[in-house]
């Protein structure tokens, strides 16, 4: 079976069943925002939302994270954490997906990172796709990514009263093979999908001016522009923008002792290019002085370095940098600021 | 044979409201825990004795007299270690307001004709009297940092005070943003540490932790202003803790 079908009326059942079989991650609503968060009751699981405040990220490269056990006398150590609970992300947008996809490379480029990667493969991806845009910010068009390219296990689409569900992986199969009310799916669902599909393509346009090969070349000719002086001017340095990229995957190692002074544990948590001391080394030289530079730092990371070195853009287009941005700087003029539009 | 003495803690507050030492007598189970590390010889509000013996200072307040002058240079030349507690001791804290006006004024609007008998100089952090060891700072303390700071002593380490922005600490903590709520927030350039607490409880950031070395004081007075802000309010969004801190956003502001 390729393609499944569940009627609406039945989607409760399988929530709830899925809710049992591992731990169950969904979107929720939190005050006017969204966020994914284990499910208790599967009457809060908003399947209508906007992108959550963090990616599904932090499940998978959680905010701080045990690393290492250790003591200092006699001094031994000892992985935190070597098992990883199974778990499912329900209910995942495409651009969130492939989020995931580009943290799959990097933490698997050589030295491969254990943590990332046991915890991936504890991971099950039941996505749903998006038939309208989910705010002005969204960028996913242009990126490729407002459709699913793979990287999930189930994929739903809505077609009005049931989800056409595309199977993507044997651990997705069996979580609709295992319930009788999930059926494959009908011709005539088929040409609905179809047709769902075409009128999708009208309602999604490129939000670049640009093709996407033309902001990766003007990105070749813009390190010195007026552009990042005015995003340095803008910006507060408040590193919103990367804790919320699904992209974004810097670290800063740190350890803390407990209060016997004896033992202690070694974490990993969150940090980025968009803090003050980041790019400080001993002796106090700064590589990367200045809001201004950080900020371009930051949409290379996006649109140039990842492309050369992976032949990945690390940008989804999810919006969310725009989104949660107190001072307005938003992705989508920027890139059209470096690409202005041409007469030919 | 005799056992290794503890470290011996003792407690000083200048001006302020003592509730940092408060917030200390707050640690509960573990301040019991710390006591089989240390000894608290001195500390106003849990115990009745007062001794002169000690090797560990922490200091709550700011020095507003001459006399606090003196008196802190005592316990400066007493202590091995000095611990700054709580932002009137690290960055003046909201005793920094009387600096916005002359000290006569000041004076004058607190003590009417009793003005002239009273001493009073400029409020300053500990720091810009005596030299700091270690740094706490916010308004109160936050305990989890309370206890990373004193573990760092006792093993002799520095503590790195956070030169990031709260916000930081606010999205990992996944809050819905202030500003997304039309509300204004000093997130942005107030230093970390403190895991976003107040934003976590529903309430905005006020600043109390100071500002970052390199706050963005222009471009958070942009966005500021966007939400509704006059220049008067965003000024004293800034100074509400951080007066004595003033160079760090003068060039912008005054
Ligand atoms: S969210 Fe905006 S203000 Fe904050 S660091 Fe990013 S670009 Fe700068
Ligand atoms: S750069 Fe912005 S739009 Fe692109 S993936 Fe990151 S948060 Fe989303
Ligand atoms: S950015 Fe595109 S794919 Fe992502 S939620 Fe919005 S519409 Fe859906
Ligand atoms: S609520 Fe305040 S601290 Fe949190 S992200 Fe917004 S501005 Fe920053
Ligand atoms: S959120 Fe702001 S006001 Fe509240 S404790 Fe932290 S620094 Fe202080």
């Amino acid at each position: 079976m390729k393609y499944a079908s569940l009627k609406k009326t039945n989607l409760n059942n399988w929530l709830e069943y899925l809710k049992k079989k591992a731990k169950f991650y969904a979107p929720r609503k939190k005050e006017n925002l969204f966020v994914f968060r284990p499910v208790k009751d599967v009457a809060d699981i908003c399947l209508e939302y906007i992108p959550t405040i963090l990616p599904p990220k932090k499940y998978y490269f959680p905010q701080k994270e045990r690393l290492l056990r250790f003591r200092a006398q006699p001094f031994k150590t000892a992985k935190a954490i070597d098992k990883f609970e199974e778990f499912i992300l329900f209910g995942v947008h495409t651009c969130d997906i492939a989020g995931i996809q580009c943290m799959d490379v990097v933490f698997r480029d050589g030295p491969e990172d254990p943590n990332y990667l046991n915890r991936k493969d504890m991971m099950t991806i039941i996505g749903i796709e998006c038939l309208k845009y989910c705010d002005k910010y969204a960028n996913c068009a242009s990126m490729g990514n407002h459709i699913p390219r793979g990287g999930y296990d189930l994929m739903m689409v809505d077609i009005g009263d049931e989800f056409i569900i595309h199977i993507n992986s044997e651990k997705g199969e069996k979580l609709v093979k295992e319930v009788d009310f999930i059926k494959e799916a009908t011709e005539s669902e088929m040409v609905t999908l179809g047709r769902i599909r075409e009128e999708k393509n009208e309602i999604f346009k490129e939000e670049f001016y640009a093709s996407l090969p033309k902001v990766y070349e003007s990105f070749d000719k813009s390190f010195v522009s007026e552009v990042w002086k005015d995003l340095g001017k803008k910006c507060v340095g408040c590193g919103n923008c990367t804790a919320v990229c699904p992209t974004c995957y810097c670290f800063d190692v740190s350890d803390e002792m407990e209060l016997n002074l004896n033992d202690g544990l070694r974490y990993r948590i969150w940090n980025s290019c968009q803090m003050d001391d980041f790019a400080k080394v001993a002796g106090g030289e700064d590589f990367r002085k200045g809001r201004e530079s950080r900020q371009r730092h930051r949409y290379y990371r996006k649109f140039k370095y990842p492309v050369d070195k992976f032949n990945r853009y690390f940008c989804t287009g999810c919006g969310r940098c725009t989104r949660t941005c107190m001072a307005g700087i938003s992705l989508i003029d920027t890139v059209n600021a470096l690409t202005p539009v041409s007469i030919d | 044979m005799k056992k290794q003495s503890k470290p011996r803690l003792a407690f000083f507050d200048f001006t302020d409201c003592e509730g940092c030492q408060l917030q200390f007598a707050n640690l509960g189970g573990t301040l019991l825990e710390l006591l089989e590390l240390v000894d608290i010889v001195n500390f106003r509000e849990i115990i009745s004795e007062a001794a002169e013996d000690y090797d560990i200072a922490f200091i709550e307040g700011s020095i507003t007299t001459d006399n606090d002058v003196l008196r802190i240079k005592k316990i400066r030349d007493k202590a091995k270690v000095l611990v700054a507690l709580g932002s009137c001791a690290t960055i003046g804290g909201v005793n920094g307001i009387k600096n916005r006006s002359s000290l006569e004024l000041a004076k004058k609007i607190v003590y009417g004709d009793k003005a002239s008998t009273i001493n009073t100089i400029k409020t300053m952090p500990v720091h810009e009297v005596v030299s700091v060891d270690y740094t706490i700072n916010g308004c109160p303390v936050y305990l989890p940092e309370v206890v990373s700071v004193v573990k760092c002593l006792l093993m002799g380490k520095p503590y790195v005070v956070p030169n990031y922005p709260v916000c930081s600490e606010c999205k990992m903590n996944e809050n819905v943003c202030r500003y997304e709520k039309d509300q204004e927030c000093m997130g942005t350039v107030t230093r970390a540490g403190c895991n976003s607490w107040c934003i976590n409880n529903g309430n905005r950031c006020y600043g109390c932790r100071g500002l970052v070395d390199n706050p963005a004081a222009d471009a958070q007075k942009d966005i500021l202003s966007k939400y509704g802000l006059k220049l008067e309010d965003v000024l004293k969004h800034f100074t509400l803790y951080n007066d004595s801190m003033g160079e760090k956003y003068d060039q912008e502001f005054k």
